[in-house]
């Protein structure tokens, strides 16, 4: 029963803290491979359901399957050794060094040292730690490192399965945002399948491929990003979201998805290649608004510059959410 | 550093009086007062040898003891359980060791036994009490961490809980051998050896020199043990 398959599915979940109920019918669906983002207010049972499907908490009623089977088939330390879990609060032992706390589920999964080093550098290079840190207790960590090991202790047995709990809480924004690209990098890299817990909604509309919204126990709404630009929302979501979702979505594209796209569509000529195509389109539109033009240059492969006026960008984005 | 240096003294202190008290004592005699003649025998540094072994082997059955107690109410997590094995350890503490002693004697005899069993009580609760403080101040998300991770209540236990009290047990352990190395003392009055043979003997003849020298044995020996267990516990501080 070590065999586990990707997808999660839950259907019908209910959970009662004494007479709390914290989650409150919870139906939600993450296929393989899929990054599910956890978005809700403060208190909606995110992390409840991360514990349950951990089995770190027991629920009352509904069920839980990973693949074909429910999680009452897998032997609880099993299963929770084959799913990398970034606790809320990072939670590293503090009495281990980083290359301690990484190795620790291939520790107990019986790993050979030497395979736990090498998967420990791995890390280290995917996480962009540097490798002297290995040695470091995590008292000597800023928040950010502590978060990245935390991320490299729940990727170090390879799971096909990954609950992080707000991984990136507590850190500057700048920070946050280069965790972020890390993480959709590695998961660009692994495919894994990743329930994503966050009340951030810009990390949301960044890192998820699809985003369930909850409130008080319940998924309300679980859709690919671009689905929330729907008018007809439920009036919770549209408060929650905010009027500036429409602009977090932007930054889940750069630069270059709108050059393949504007040259597919003949908007620009064949070979223009941006400058700072890495950029997301969020911060071209900050440097447009603050640029006297509403154009925005790039150089073409001749040498030459091409403009792309404002109305392109809309173009694009009214073209990827539909 | 400097936790090392104090330890390395104490330790020097207390080889030089059980080893040279007497040759001291010889040298300094024309400015001492006259004594008896006095026949000690044995020697105070198998005395000092018993002291330690009545005082260790004691305290160190306490340890055992209450991490036992400790992690059987850290498994079985029943506030019940915790509040009587700490009230009993209490009590075990507030019986005047004089009472043990004079309660045991009939039944153990004299010698080292009813000394012992008074130590060992008296050890248990500093503890077990620092044990039970300790697990209940572990970081909520370490002790998740843990078991989300996916070890066993017994590996959670041994790879990431004991550990980690491991300083608040070893500041109790040196609460209660402080304490067991000057309470042994009181083993001389029912035949036990150790340092409270010259001090009874000093007392009972009158005889400074002699008292001196079992109390600044015990003295030494005190505060040594209490550096020791002070650079095991600052090792491990996080
Ligand atoms: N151990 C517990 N005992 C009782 N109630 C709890 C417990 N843990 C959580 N709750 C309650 O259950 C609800 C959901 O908690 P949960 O931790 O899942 O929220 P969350 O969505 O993760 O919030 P946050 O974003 O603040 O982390 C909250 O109302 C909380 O007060
Ligand atoms: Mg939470």
């Amino acid at each position: 029963m070590s065999i586990i398959e990707g997808s999660v599915t839950i259907k019908g979940l209910v959970k009662f803290y004494g007479q709390h109920m914290a989650l409150d019918g919870v139906d939600l669906d993450v296929p393989a491979g899929c990054c599910m983002v956890l978005l809700g207010p403060s208190g909606c049972g995110k992390s409840t359901l991360l514990k349950t499907i951990n089995r770190l908490l027991p629920y009352d009623k509904g069920s839980i399957y990973l693949g074909q089977l429910p999680i009452e088939a897998f032997n609880p330390t099993e299963l929770r050794r084959s799913m990398g879990y970034g606790i809320q609060g990072v939670g590293l032992f503090p009495h281990y060094t980083v290359a301690e706390n990484i190795g620790i589920v291939p520790h107990l999964l019986k790993w050979s040292k030497a395979r736990i080093d090498m998967r420990t550098e791995a890390l280290m290079q995917l996480t962009e730690l540097p490798v002297n840190y290995l040695a470091k207790y995590p008292k000597e960590l800023s928040g950010g490192e502590a978060q990245r090991v935390g991320v490299a202790r729940a990727l170090a047995a390879d799971p096909p399965i990954l609950l992080m709990d707000e991984p990136f809480g507590a850190v500057d924004p700048l920070t946050r945002e280069k965790l972020q690209t890390a993480f959709i990098d590695i998961q660009k890299q692994l495919k894994k399948t990743v329930l994503f817990v966050t009340h951030d909604v810009d990390e949301a509309a960044r890192i998820g491929e699809r985003i369930a919204i909850m409130q008080s126990g319940k998924v309300l709404k679980d859709a690919k990003p671009e689905a929330y630009l729907d008018k007809s929302l439920d009036p919770f979501i549209y408060r929650f979201l905010g009027r500036e979702f429409p602009l977090s979505l932007l930054s889940r594209y750069t630069l270059n998805d709108f050059v393949a796209w504007a040259i597919k569509s003949h908007v620009i000529a064949a070979g223009t290649v941006a400058n700072d195509g890495l950029q997301s389109l969020k911060s071209v539109l900050a440097t447009m608004l603050t640029h006297e033009d509403t154009t925005y240059s790039m150089a073409v492969a001749k040498g030459s510059t091409e403009s792309v006026s404002f109305e392109s960008f809309r173009a694009f984005i009214l073209e990827v959410t539909k | 550093m400097k936790i090392w240096r104090t330890c390395i003294c104490f330790t020097l202190a207390l080889i030089l009086w059980v080893f040279f008290y007497d040759e001291l004592v010889q040298v300094m005699q024309q400015w001492l007062p006259i004594r008896g003649k006095l026949l000690m025998r044995t020697p105070l540094y198998e005395l000092a040898f018993q002291h330690m072994l009545l005082a260790g082997l004691t305290t160190a059955m306490s340890l055992i003891t209450a991490l036992t107690m400790a992690v059987m109410v850290r498994i079985s997590s029943n506030p019940e359980l915790e509040s009587s094995l700490l009230s009993l350890a209490t009590m075990g503490q507030s019986l005047p060791s004089a009472v043990i002693i004079a309660l045991a004697v009939p039944v153990l005899g004299y010698g080292n036994g009813p000394v012992a069993l008074a130590l060992y009580l008296y050890g248990i609760l500093p503890i077990l009490r620092n044990a039970i403080a300790g697990f209940r101040m572990l970081p909520s998300a370490v002790v998740q961490a843990a078991k989300g991770m996916g070890m066993s209540g017994i590996q959670s236990l041994w790879y990431v809980d004991l550990p980690l009290i491991w300083p608040l047990v070893v500041a109790g352990l040196r609460t209660a051998l402080v304490v067991n190395i000057s309470a042994a003392t009181i083993g001389a009055t029912v035949g036990a050896g150790g340092l409270g043979v010259p001090i009874m003997a000093g007392i009972r003849t009158r005889d400074f020199i002699l008292l001196f020298q079992g109390s600044g044995a015990v003295l030494l020996m005190a505060l040594w043990a209490d550096s020791l267990l002070n650079t095991w516990q600052h090792r491990r501080s996080y």
